[in-house]
């Protein structure tokens, strides 16, 4: 076997050899440095700044926050993925627009945007201060903020599954005598269910890793609500460039069991619905 | 994955059958658009509402006053020169692996893939760092820079990267999935009605990728124009210097003057409404469903 | 266990794609509905199942009305096309499925699941995933599905529709196999006669929305009624045939009619050949009075047991020789020949041959052809192009022929026309369009269409007649064109003004009698309005009343008839067709 099949068509050289130029200079090259910055840490120096009092109570709450986030992004996404595939009423295509706003978004904007609608003072803080319940600088504010830029991933990841269940199947646990909330548990919940758990790792990825919303929501402090990413930037203000790119290969680690978990979720979907060949 | 994915499909028809007009499912129904609805508006509505708010806080003309301070210009001049670069940057790449991954099989292929995506799921302050690591002073490269007096990091170049670095993913995952499903047939007869390469790309692909690509190049340049995490890292906050958009927000609210961080923050809100925009016409377009 | 429906409609963006359906289904039956894509049938299966909801009529399964029941109160059993099996679960999982909803215990439900893999034949694939089976095992896993909380109907929608030639033999044989075991009432629904033919006790054939004939299969081919079972059930070709008394004239030979006609006088009717009622031979002698003409063999198609021919009529004898059902031109018979008589009679193709027909079948439609009549030729061929006329003819697979009369609406005495309207003639819709309408009435022409050049598809045929006289030829010509566009039968009752206040009972009855004698003589169903006024003008008020409407009217006597319907045919926005019928007694216009 060769190693392209044969092709009319041109060029495969030309982009083929500037992609990997470029996917190597920007991101693999930079990427190393980061492994190398690490490795050439001695093990015990590498054990104590990534086992410090300090990281582990930002990797609690940037991993606990982010699981959190992504919970409740399955559970409003799954809401919200069902309303839009499901039902029709006035505004729904603006609602399915703006679902991707978070996306496109910049974080910072997110980030002091959210502080003002949830400090003691803002539009919804004020209704909340009473009840005894403080979001801005606490950690529930880092989980509202993971939450908001989370959001888009788990309902993007559920409205195409959710879109794909047949009506055939519903109908067909209908004729057979299922209640819509039997059917719902037996059927359409378990047939989603990769989807589901694609969605959670989408989101729970994408809040691990992100800086610009939670900073000023934050209230930044060491071992309370001091993240992993911040816990970076930190060090590197101090220039202990190996301190952070120890925890910065941590949280490497993370990414790619994330991306792994992604795949293989996905392939389990895949299996599920090949059909046997007629 | 996310903004790959087309919004406003049609929900499924929702005929009436018998025996369920029933109140319960007229329940749930409202329930379930109610939450979405409030989950919507304390999460997303009220905070881009309060951008406006706060932004329009002391009238017009104070909001149009803050543009003037030179330091918010600085800022506003930086973030469009960085996206002046970035972008085509991005486009090109983008298109060059678009053409590989789409056109050709070869080995190694799916590989090739997730390392494109790999910007996606690391932290854009990890993005950041890799480059103080390698151009920063304690760096791989940070005393030969020194000595001949080249400086990246704190400095436009470095912003630059790491700009790059994040956003580089965008135009190609946009253009892969479109040109896969486009497939090869009308680029196979134009070459053999003697057409030439470049001339295959520019008249028969591009044409057909072009809505695409647009929203591509629009998302890539949203999220260049954005980035926060790993520009802050590479910046150095060198007011009226080195501060983009998003981190002159982080100054200027820090300061406590929240006309002017989110007089800024305005535009940036602005810029994502308009993706939004150009996302549904696109989508509206019906580009993916041909 | 008994279906039966009365009057179902169920309409999406108000057309109707489900119309007037009334069916008895009997218990034990095993009943396939047949019927080409988008004609309904899928809808009306899944109406009965209890998914889709009517907008009118009732369903009851063996007596007990269920129309606001839901699916799962039903008891009923449902086959998709595409198996919907529940992929996450296995064989035995979603067979048991239906028994676990109604809590049978574990034990029961093993016992049950093994009896129905036998009944299917897949006994120890319980474990399996749907993944790891093929399609015709899947299928019958929904079968099995579908059986196990023994539902006492059994619906199957398209169910062979995926699978290949070979296994969808099979598949069949087990679920007539099955059904038979068990004589659970079955509607099966297919778009493929031959499976049609295969599995059914009893046919029921839709198009557009409307169940056309039900019937054995044997009956419905050998005696269909309409045009469109007639060419969707095997192979037919169709001629334009004059009938009288005891005879079919086609073209220029004279055959038996195979039944007594219905109407003695002599009309224009669509008479039906079958393939294999062609004879062939080498000379006209051999074929005695079944003769009808010459022809060259166009060309020849083995196929196995059969011999598939196409002979061109010479010589005017395919003038009467419509459209075949594939669509071809009208310019050459189909033929299928046994290899007996192959053997018999060897034939090449460009031989000259002499064709007859061994056996007629005069369609019972009133409405045989088109002409599209004008005072001047190009006038009369602008009519004919007409969108609405052009589309209602290529469905009842009829021709427009077009015809120039000079005289059209002039004054003077009435002269015997040169040649005798035949079939529904066609006047355009303008000022002057009664009196010419009532020109054409008086000259003999039966069926007169007033048709405004804009006109569009109808989606409501109203149904008026004048005198009793007309009624029965009114309801023929209604349930014909009913036939043929998508559209819902409204009668429209209409007694004077000064009855308002009384006699409500007389008017009432006369509405139900029509409509009880659409029903049984032409199986149309018709909704029905009663309205008072003067007639014309309250026909034209209903008209006008809302878009898309048609108006079918039948008078008998002509006095005054310019006059009367003037308001209602000179520049009408909607087409109206006349059908007159003179009263019996009286002497007939017709020369």
């Amino acid at each position: 076997m060769s190693f392209r099949k044969p092709s009319v068509l041109p060029g495969f050289g030309l982009t083929l050899g500037f992609t990997t130029f470029f996917l190597s200079a920007i991101v693999l090259l930079p990427l190393a440095a980061l492994v190398l910055a690490a490795g050439s840490m001695h093990w015990s120096e590498f054990v104590a700044v990534v086992s410090s009092a300090r990281a582990l109570g930002s990797y609690r709450l940037s991993f606990g926050a982010s699981a959190l986030a992504a919970s409740i992004n399955v559970v409003f996404g799954f809401i919200l993925a069902w309303t839009l595939v499901r039902y029709e009423f006035p505004g729904r295509k603006l609602i399915d627009a703006l679902i991707d706003l978070p996306f496109a978004l910049p974080t910072a904007v997110s980030g002091i945007a959210l502080t003002t609608v949830f400090a003691q003072h803002g539009w919804i803080g004020r209704y909340l201060e009473p009840l005894g319940v403080r979001i801005a600088y606490t950690w529930l504010g880092v989980t509202l903020a993971l939450t908001l830029i989370s959001m888009p991933f788990a309902v993007r990841a559920l409205q195409p599954a959710l879109l794909e269940v047949q009506r055939d199947l519903e109908d067909a646990a209908e004729t057979l005598g299922a209640t819509r909330f039997y059917t719902f548990r037996r059927v359409i919940l378990p047939t989603v269910l990769p989807a589901l758990l694609t969605g959670f790792t989408l989101a729970f990825a994408r809040a691990v890793g992100e800086y610009g919303s939670v900073i000023f929501i934050a209230g930044n402090l060491p071992m309370k609500t001091e993240i992993t990413p911040l816990l970076i930037v930190i060090h590197l203000e101090q220039f202990d460039y190996r301190g952070a790119a120890a925890l910065g290969v941590v949280m490497l680690l993370m990414s790619f069991a994330v991306l792994l978990t992604i795949n293989l979720l996905q392939a389990w979907g895949r299996r599920r619905h090949v059909r046997a060949a007629h | 994955m996310a903004a790959a994915l087309p919004a406003g499909a049609p929900p499924a028809d929702s005929t009436g059958r018998p025996g369920h007009d029933t109140w319960p499912s007229a329940l749930v129904r409202w329930l379930f658009i109610a939450v979405s609805l409030a989950f919507l508006a304390a999460l997303l509505i009220a905070p881009v509402a309060t951008v406006f708010a706060m932004a329009l806080a002391h009238g017009f003309e104070a909001y149009l006053t803050s543009f003037a301070d030179p330091d918010t210009l600085a800022a506003i001049r930086l973030t469009l020169i960085t996206a002046a670069v970035v972008v085509p940057v991005n486009t090109v790449f983008g298109l060059a692996a678009a053409w590989a991954i789409a056109k050709f099989e070869f080995r190694g292929k799916s590989v090739l893939i997730t390392l494109i995506d790999l910007p996606l799921a690391i932290s854009p302050v990890i993005s950041g760092m890799v480059f103080v690591l390698l151009f920063g002073l304690h760096g791989w490269f940070g005393v030969w820079l020194q000595r001949h007096d080249i400086s990246i990091i704190f400095a436009l170049p470095g912003i630059m990267l790491a700009t790059m670095f994040v956003t580089f993913p965008y135009v190609a995952r946009e253009l892969i999935p479109l040109m896969q499903q486009l497939g090869n047939d009308e680029e196979e007869a134009a070459i053999t009605l003697g057409a030439g390469g470049w001339m295959t790309f520019f008249r028969v692909t591009l044409p057909r990728i072009r809505w695409g690509l647009l929203y591509g190049v629009i998302l890539s340049n949203a999220r260049a124009m954005g980035e926060f995490g790993a520009v802050s890292v590479v910046s150095g906050h060198i007011r009226g210097l080195t501060n983009t958009m998003p981190l002159h927000i982080e100054i200027l609210y820090n300061e406590y003057n929240f006309v002017g961080a989110f007089a800024v923050a305005s535009l940036l809100t602005l810029l994502a409404g308009l993706t939004l925009v150009v996302k549904n016409l696109v989508e509206r377009t019906g580009y993916r469903g041909r | 266990m008994s279906i039966t429906l009365e009057q179902i409609t169920k309409r999406y963006g108000g057309v109707p794609v489900v119309n007037d359906v009334s069916l008895h289904i009997g218990d034990g039956e095993f009943f396939v509905l047949l019927g080409p894509s988008g004609s309904g049938k899928s809808t009306l299966l899944r109406a009965i199942a209890g998914l889709t909801a009517v907008d009118h009529g009732r369903i009851a399964l063996h007596g007990r009305d269920v129309t606001r029941v839901a699916a799962r109160k039903r008891g009923v059993g449902l086959v998709f096309q595409n198996y919907a099996l529940f992929r996450h679960m296995t064989v035995a999982d979603n067979i048991e499925f239906a028994l676990r909803v109604r809590h049978m215990r574990a034990r029961r439900r093993r016992e049950r699941r093994q009896e129905l893999l036998r009944l299917v034949s897949l006994v120890g694939l319980d474990d399996r995933l749907p993944a790891q089976l093929s399609g015709g095992q899947q299928q019958r896993v929904a079968v099995a599905r579908a059986l196990a909380h023994e539902p006492e109907v059994l619906l199957l929608d398209e169910p062979f529709g995926a699978l290949d030639a070979k296994i969808r033999e099979e598949l069949r044989r087990t679920i007539r196999e099955v059904q038979r075991e068990l004589g659970i009432t079955t509607v099966l629904v297919t778009h493929d006669q031959e499976e049609a033919f295969a599995m059914a006790d009893r046919i029921g054939i839709m198009n557009l929305g409307r169940l056309l004939e039900s019937g054995a299969p044997h009956e419905l081919y050998s005696r269909p009624a309409t045009r469109f079972v007639a060419t969707f059930l095997g192979a037919a070709n169709l001629f334009l045939a004059r009938s009288s008394a005891g005879s079919i004239q086609l073209g220029a030979a004279t055959v038996a009619a195979g039944e007594p006609p219905s109407d003695a006088r002599e009309h224009e009717v669509v008479a039906v050949v079958r393939p294999e009622e062609v004879a062939v031979a080498a000379t006209r002698a051999a074929l005695g009075p079944a003769f009808v003409g010459a022809g060259v063999v166009d060309e020849m198609v083995f196929s196995g047991a059969l011999e598939r021919l196409r002979v061109r009529l010479e010589n005017g004898a395919a003038a009467p020789l419509l459209a075949t059902a594939d669509g071809a031109a009208a310019t050459c018979l189909e033929v299928t020949r046994t290899q007996h008589e192959q053997r018999a009679f060897a034939l090449r193709a460009g031989q000259s041959v002499a064709i007859g027909v061994r056996r007629v079948h005069v369609l019972p439609t009133p409405l045989s052809s088109f002409a599209a009549c004008a005072a001047s030729a190009p006038e009369a061929e602008t009519l004919a192009r007409q969108p609405l006329l052009a589309e209602l003819a290529a469905r009842m697979k009829t021709r427009i022929a077009v015809r120039c009369e000079p005289q059209l609406g002039a004054a003077g005495e009435r002269t015997a026309a040169d040649a005798p309207f035949v079939g529904a003639t066609v006047i355009a819709s303008e000022a002057g369009a009664a009196q010419r309408a009532a020109w054409l009435l008086e000259r003999g022409a039966s069926e007169v269409l007033v048709l405004p050049a804009q006109a569009a598809e109808p989606q409501r045929v109203l149904i008026h007649w004048l005198d009793e006289a007309a009624r029965a030829a009114t309801l023929a010509v209604s349930a014909s064109v009913l036939r043929h566009v998508p559209a819902e039968a409204v009668y429209v009752g209409i007694l004077p003004e000064e009855t308002r206040a009384a006699p409500r009972r007389h008017g009432l009855r006369w509405l139900l009698e029509a409509r009880s004698e659409a029903q049984a003589v032409h199986g149309l169903e018709m909704r029905t309005e009663l309205r008072f006024g003067e007639v014309a003008q309250e026909l034209a008020r209903r008209l006008a009343e809302a878009p898309g409407e048609m108006l079918i009217v039948g008078v008998s006597d002509l006095e005054r008839f310019a006059e009367r319907f003037g308001a209602l045919l000179d520049g009408g926005r909607w087409p109206v067709l006349i059908v007159h019928r003179a009263a019996r007694g009286t002497v007939g216009a017709s020369p």
